[in-house]
């Protein structure tokens, strides 16, 4: 922590009043939405959100909530399989994994399980409408933009340590299937640009984002800023008065000009990282993304998500060969989330640092959609299983899935919530929906669950509403 | 009694703040032994204001006490008004000892009657909260209360007052105004949209009804009348409404007893709550101005006259051509187009060059085309496109200004469209269930609504708006028209059970009711469009009038019931949009031909001033570069930015696969991974030898070119195409392209091979080979002689057909010579670059732009690795195709750049920068300086 303060001192004293003024640059901007906000603020207990995000749909009878294990054979009946994996115990008594996350389960005397998240009924099932929904709260399309949970708070509490932008979303490319729906929900929406997403597809190379345009030295850096302001400063235009627009390009070229040269951006060089370290996290671009998040983490990071990357039919979204890939991104992810909440405990963040893992929705062997809304198939699975291809969970399952806590105020070695032992394996106590986990990760980061700006004249709230309360039975 | 004497305590706190204060602002004056004349008066007011301070804490203390009083703001009224009086106290006898000598220097005194004071105006904010509400002082800043009359209320209960018997018509406007009251301060929580305490109070059932605490009105007696009581109590009782702490003006609640002791009348007529428009256009005559012959002039003129302006100087002929040039055509321009316009002696030179630029037809339309696809939501990618549920209108939109086709068409063809308009009001759908207040023909009226009308029906399409008089019936009733079955109404998604009838929201205008949905766009295209409807044509020349100078007549553009800053010179200008044949260009050139177009860009430092509704016109405002302009900009002064558009108005010539080797993981096709692959594809003259071959060629991210076994070509940029001419190198029988390409980067992304060779024969045959799915490949490293004839390549696979999944038109293949060097922003898909300089993406209406910068696009501009690259080509352009010494080397950019010659000091700048060789480095730094520097960032 020491370390982090000093940091900070030196880099304000190096950013001077001019960048100061700067990061005030966001008032205005903003200023057309009249902040309505009044209640007193709530005291945090966290001041750090890390979200690890499952994308695809994540089975929770083959991670975290396993069922009844049907070992493969052929000509086993599809109607029969809950899960493919047998299940195994975790350091929590009586609390058990699916095979393959032993890692995880050993850090589970430190976090929550949430058994009982319900998702959107969205009809016909599109995976980047629901993960809009997760991200945003509201289901697209939308008359007006909804900004990401990380917008949302980016805006209310700003940059932690002042070098780091306050939203950054890790290991998701735009060049894959529904690219467009992906950008739409990677926004901060109305809460203007300044607020979005710093995107950082792959993590091993994130440090290129954050110096000097590449092939070009510090000291050239420096003259060509030198230079810039020279010509600015012989502009005709300035004679002409102040301007607001003006200005505010002048700040935050300063700004930016600021943060590219400063050494606090090595935090973003894994290579930098200890060798043994580095490989205890390195499974893949997922598993350094958890390094880096980890980094941020550490030296005043506000909002960092880390994603398997959704990828239509890839990663999570298992349509076939459920078991083997199931298996596959157990090994991607196992190890890697472990070690960082073991690293953030250790170092003592993981107090002040929310961990969320999560995904759009589970699947299911045969269930589509959810019990009673039964919605259009898109998978072929036979009655009986005579090839391994149909050996998993396939379809879109929408009643009942896992998300994982840890830090920033969480129950440790707690288990909120149930699913069904058998199919349908919906969610049957204490269920939860997304409006609640948006407004728990507000309450823990002290932000005004009453939190809205008027837009176009109409009150917008960071849930629809301003609905849903925190789960307060998950805060210690 | 002791409530009687309570009640005296507002009288009496005037005395003390008065006295008090007057008396500190005087003795401020002696400061320094001037003014001694003061002296005797100011001493009387410290003694009066200290003994009428002790008075009104002693009488406050009664009201406080016999009132019923109660909550925190009360006690610390109390306690700081009796701080202040003792402090009072204290003060006048310091001053008393002063005066009889007993203390030698008036400065203890001075301080007791500067904490005094400052005490004072504690005491009396907490005392003006109490009585005012909280937020008194800031609630002028709502905008709800902004558009309030509260004048005409307070008016009309004078008026009112004065009388002894009230007609039907009294009695009609008093209960209008008391609904109005209710409409501004109940709604929130009592109307139908959100029920409180079961109390509906938009309508005469629900006020006659009450809640469930059971009536609230007894006709004729206020004072046995709970909802008098309720309003009536102290602004901290904790039962007074509309709620604690915010109550509400004594005016108003003086009109509500009066309505409820006058019987608590209910008038049939509908409630207008908030201010609207006229839906006509007026037609203001020009004022007599005999110096000005513009007619906008002319009522600029009288608007100047009237706040006290003088016009100053239009700008010189240089600042005007670049502005005219940005605005019209999108494009900078050239020294030459500068140096020409400066010499040319004409009268009328600037209206020439408005004509000649506004007949430059494509230019003008692929400027103007962005701020169409903003307002019409149109665009190349976004959702919705991927699961068929959106449409562009491109190819109507760009032959449409193209051809200037007149508005009233334009909007015709927008709400009763063909196959190539349509996708305005089909929406976006997404996959799945949508909320019924996103139904594709809910979202058609929103948008008309929003783009056309300038109204806001987005609140309505939910529930009865709070900030416009639009109801949910409204919004119902317009969507109606557009969907093909029976609309039943829903109110924040739950049915009512009520089905709209098809209306348009003005239906004085006509009715849209037929029996089949064509029948009824058919007659809304009709009704909209008639001249009547005034406030389709206000919009639009709003719109454009902010375009060009910066900030509309009216703001917000989307709120065209806001009172607009010169009523006569927007309706004129509408009325002579409407007169000129609905001619969009006729409406530019009227704006860029005035003197108020011309005019010096004028500069706030508070963007809040400028769209504040106090707003007074000066001249344009400073406008930063769209996203569009600035890249366009960027291509025309250093090198192409884009190469290639998502939409050409020419059919392509051919078309062709983009290719790559077919990736497999899990039995799916997925994005290339990085590295060699190697290609191959063999073709037949039969024996007719080419008499010419030209062979075109794009590789992502680079490639070797090998044609019957020798290399022929590489390159590392695929947005610049390769051309060969091939003919003698071909043999009469078989042939064989093959390349080998190369996919950089450290994980999966895109890549591909678009290639056309056209061979004409000596038959005279024409045969084309294009990159197509019979082209095999691999990706093991081959055998030396892989680009043979002679090389079997039976376990190579077929590739794969990248298609436009991730390109759309990636770049323009094309035989004949391009003629324009680079693409157009507007028609290129959106790129992150022009995303973080603001491009919105168009997943809804965009009818602003944010105009401040931020961190994200400062980053993109400072080490965004696209913009560095561009830079990068642009510097080796300009050292190899200028060779000029370093001093002319300025000029030349500084007049391409900023259309003027650069100062000495400048001039030394660049040359210092240059040094005696210019490096490529250099020279990049250099360019990017100049196009980060304001005056290349600006219109002004």
């Amino acid at each position: 922590m020491k370390e982090l303060f000093n940091a900070r001192r030196d880099f304000i004293k190096k950013m001077g009043t001019a960048s100061l003024a700067a990061a005030a640059t966001t008032i205005p901007s903003a200023s057309f939405l009249a902040s309505c906000s009044k209640a007193p603020v709530l005291p945090a207990t966290a001041d750090t959100v890390i979200l690890l995000w499952m994308a695809g749909g994540m089975a929770h009878t083959e991670t975290f909530d396993p069922k009844a294990y049907v070992p493969y054979e052929k000509g086993v009946e599809s109607k029969r399989v809950l899960s493919t994996f047998p299940k195994v115990p975790t350091i929590v008594d009586g609390l058990y994994f699916s095979e393959g996350l032993s890692a995880i389960g050993q850090v589970m005397d430190k976090g929550t399980i949430i058994r009982s998240y319900r998702s959107a009924d969205l009809g016909h099932i599109l995976h980047t409408r629901h993960q809009y929904h997760w991200h945003t709260c509201y289901e697209p399309p939308q008359s007006v933009q909804p900004p990401h949970i990380g917008a949302w708070i980016a805006k209310e509490k700003g940059s932690l340590n002042p070098v780091i932008p306050p939203f950054i979303a890790m290991g998701q490319r735009f060049t894959v299937g529904e690219a467009e729906e992906l950008k739409a929900f990677h926004s901060a929406g109305f809460l203007g640009s300044e607020y979005g997403p710093f995107l950082i597809p792959d993590p091993s190379s994130g440090l290129e984002s954050v110096q000097p345009p590449q092939g070009m030295s510090l000291s050239r850096f420096e003259s060509r800023y030198k230079l810039y302001r020279e010509l600015a400063e012989q502009n005709p235009m300035l004679k002409q008065g102040s301007d607001y627009q003006q200005e505010s390009l002048a700040r935050s070229m300063e700004r930016s000009y600021q943060l590219l040269r400063s050494p606090e951006a090595k935090l973003f060089d894994l290579s930098s990282e200890p060798m043994d370290s580095y490989e205890q996290y390195n499974t893949g671009r997922f598993g350094l993304g958890c390094l880096l998040a980890k980094r941020l983490a550490m030296n005043g990071g506000r909002f960092i998500s880390v994603s398997t990357e959704y990828e239509p039919f890839l990663g999570w979204d298992t349509h076939e060969n459920g078991h083997l890939r199931a298996k596959r991104m157990k090994d991607l992810i196992d190890r890697p989330v472990a070690q960082l909440i073991k690293d953030l405990d250790q170092s003592g963040h993981l107090d002040r640092t929310l961990i969320i893992m999560a995904s759009e929705f589970s699947r299911d062997a045969i269930m589509e959609g959810r019990p009673g809304l039964k919605v259009k198939d898109q998978v072929n699975q036979p009655d009986l299983i005579e090839d391994e291809k149909f050996y998993g969970m396939h379809r879109h399952f929408t009643d009942g899935s896992s998300i994982l806590m840890w830090g920033g105020g969480i129950k440790k070695g707690f288990v909120f919530g149930k699913t069904a032992e058998e199919r349908p394996c919906s969610s049957i106590e204490n269920t939860v929906v997304i409006d609640q986990i948006h407004q728990s990760v507000y309450h823990a980061l002290g932000i005004d669950p009453e939190t809205h700006y008027t837009i176009e004249g109409r009150p917008f709230y960071t849930t629809p509403d301003g609905q849903g309360a925190p789960i307060m039975e998950l805060f210690g | 009694m002791e409530l009687f004497i309570g009640r005296l305590h507002p009288l009496m706190v005037h005395f003390p703040i008065g006295l008090l204060v007057v008396a500190f602002i005087l003795e401020l004056l002696t400061v320094g032994g001037k003014r001694a004349g003061l002296r005797q008066g100011i001493n009387w007011m410290v003694m009066l204001g200290a003994a009428s301070a002790v008075a009104s804490a002693i009488l406050g203390w009664f009201l406080g006490t016999y009132n019923d009083y109660q909550g925190t703001l009360v006690q610390s009224h109390q306690n700081w008004g009796i701080t202040t009086a003792a402090t009072a106290v204290a003060c006048a006898v310091l001053l008393r000892f002063t005066e009889k000598g007993t203390l030698s220097s008036l400065i203890p005194y001075r301080m007791a009657l500067f904490i005094t004071v400052s005490f004072l105006t504690i005491a009396s904010h907490l005392g003006a909260s109490l009585t005012h509400g909280e937020d008194f002082l800031t609630e002028v800043f709502y905008q709800q209360e902004d558009s309030y009359d509260h004048q005409g209320s307070a008016d009309l209960l004078a008026e009112l007052n004065q009388m002894d018997s009230y007609s039907e018509m009294h009695l009609e406007r008093l209960n209008l105004e008391v609904r109005a009251i209710f409409a501004r301060n109940c709604y929130q929580c009592h109307s139908e949209n959100k029920q409180k305490g079961e109390l509906i109070l938009e309508h005469k059932r629900g006020v006659y009804q009450g809640g469930e605490s059971g009536e609230i009105i007894v006709a004729g007696s206020s004072a046995n009348s709970e909802l008098y009581r309720r309003v009536s109590l102290p602004a901290d009782h904790d039962e007074v409404m509309p709620k604690k702490g915010k109550v509400l003006k004594d005016h108003q609640i003086a009109l509500i007893k009066l309505w409820i002791d006058q019987g608590a009348y209910w008038a049939d007529r509908a409630l207008q709550v908030f201010p609207e428009a006229p839906l006509a256009l007026a037609k203001p005559a020009l004022p007599e101005s005999p110096s000005l012959g513009h007619p906008v002039d002319k009522l600029v003129d009288s608007y100047f006259s009237n706040n006290r302006i003088n016009w100053p100087h239009v700008v010189d002929d240089q600042t005007f051509i670049r502005r005219a040039y940005l605005d019209i055509i999108g494009l900078l321009p050239t020294p030459e187009q500068v140096a020409d316009f400066r010499m040319d002696q004409e009268k009328d030179k600037r209206e020439k060059l408005v004509d000649q630029l506004l007949n430059d037809h494509h230019n003008y339309t692929q400027h103007w085309l962005s701020f169409w696809n903003d307002l019409l939501r149109n665009d190349y990618s976004g959702t919705g496109f991927i699961t068929g549920g959106r449409k562009q209108i491109t190819d109507w939109l760009y032959h449409s200004l193209l051809d200037n086709k007149p508005y009233d068409l334009m909007v015709q063809e927008l709400v009763n469209p063909t196959a190539d308009s349509e996708g305005f009001i089909k929406g976006i759908k997404w996959r799945g269930v949508v909320n019924s207040s996103q139904s594709p023909e809910m979202q058609a009226a929103q948008n008309i609504s929003q783009s056309l009308m300038g109204m806001n029906l987005k609140c309505a399409s939910c529930h009865n708006s709070f900030v416009s008089n639009l109801t949910l019936e409204q919004a119902y009733g317009f969507a109606a028209i557009f969907a093909d079955s029976a609309l039943e109404l829903n109110r924040c998604d739950q049915p009512l059970g009520k089905f709209a009838k098809p209306a348009f929201l003005y239906s004085e205008l006509g009715s849209v009711e037929a029996d089949s949905i064509r029948g009824r766009l058919e007659k809304l295209s009709q009704v909209i469009t008639k001249p009547e409807n005034g406030r389709l044509y206000r919009t639009v020349t709003n719109r454009v009038w902010k375009k060009l100078l910066g900030r509309g007549l009216v703001e917000p553009v989307d709120e065209m019931d806001q009172p607009p800053w010169d009523a006569a010179l927007l309706d004129w200008l509408a009325a002579d949009f409407r007169e000129s044949g609905y001619d969009l260009k006729h409406l530019i050139k009227i704006i860029i031909t005035s003197r108020a177009y011309q005019l010096p860009a004028v500069g706030y430092d508070d963007v809040a001033k400028l769209a504040s509704g106090k707003y007074v016109f000066e001249g344009p405002v400073p406008r930063r570069l769209t996203a569009e302009q600035f890249t366009d900009a960027l291509s025309q002064i250093a090198a192409p930015v884009y190469y290639a558009t998502a939409y050409s108005p020419v059919q392509e010539e051919f078309s062709t696969s983009r290719i790559w080797h077919r990736e497999i993981k899990f039995d799916r096709d997925v994005l290339p991974e990085p590295g060699e692959r190697y290609f191959r594809y063999v073709f037949d003259l039969k024996n007719q030898p080419a008499s010419q071959a030209s062979l075109l060629l794009s590789v992502d991210h680079s490639f070797e070119l090998f044609l019957n076994g020798e290399s022929l070509a590489q390159g590392n940029d695929w947005r610049k195409v390769s051309k060969l001419e091939i003919a003698d190198r071909l043999n009469p029988e078989k042939n064989i392209i093959a390349i080998k390409g190369v996919n950089e980067g450290s994980i999966a992304n895109p890549a591909g091979i678009l290639l056309a060779l056209r061979i004409i024969q000596q038959n005279g045959d024409t045969l084309l080979v294009t990159s197509n799915t019979d082209w095999k490949s691999t990706d093991k490293s081959p055998p030396p002689e892989w680009m043979t004839l002679n090389f079997e390549d039976d376990n190579w696979s077929k590739v794969r057909n990248y298609g436009s999944k991730h390109w759309d038109r990636l770049v323009t293949l094309s035989f004949q010579e391009s003629e324009r060097p680079f693409a157009r922003a507007s028609l290129v898909r959106q790129h992150p670059f022009m995303k973080a300089l603001g491009r919105p993406s168009r997943e809804n209406v965009a009818t602003t732009r944010a105009d401040q910068a931020t961190l994200l696009q400062a980053l993109e501009l400072t080490n965004g690795a696209y913009f560095n690259e561009v830079l990068k080509d642009g510097a080796e352009r300009w050292l190899s195709q200028n060779n000029l010494e370093n001093e002319e080397l300025a000029e030349s950019l500084y007049l391409k750049a900023f259309g003027r010659v650069p100062s000495k000091k400048e001039i030394k700048t660049v040359t210092q920068t240059l040094g005696e060789q210019p490096s490529k480095e250099a020279m990049q730094d250099l360019l990017w300086a100049m196009v980060l520097s304001p005056e290349f960032q600006f219109i002004y």
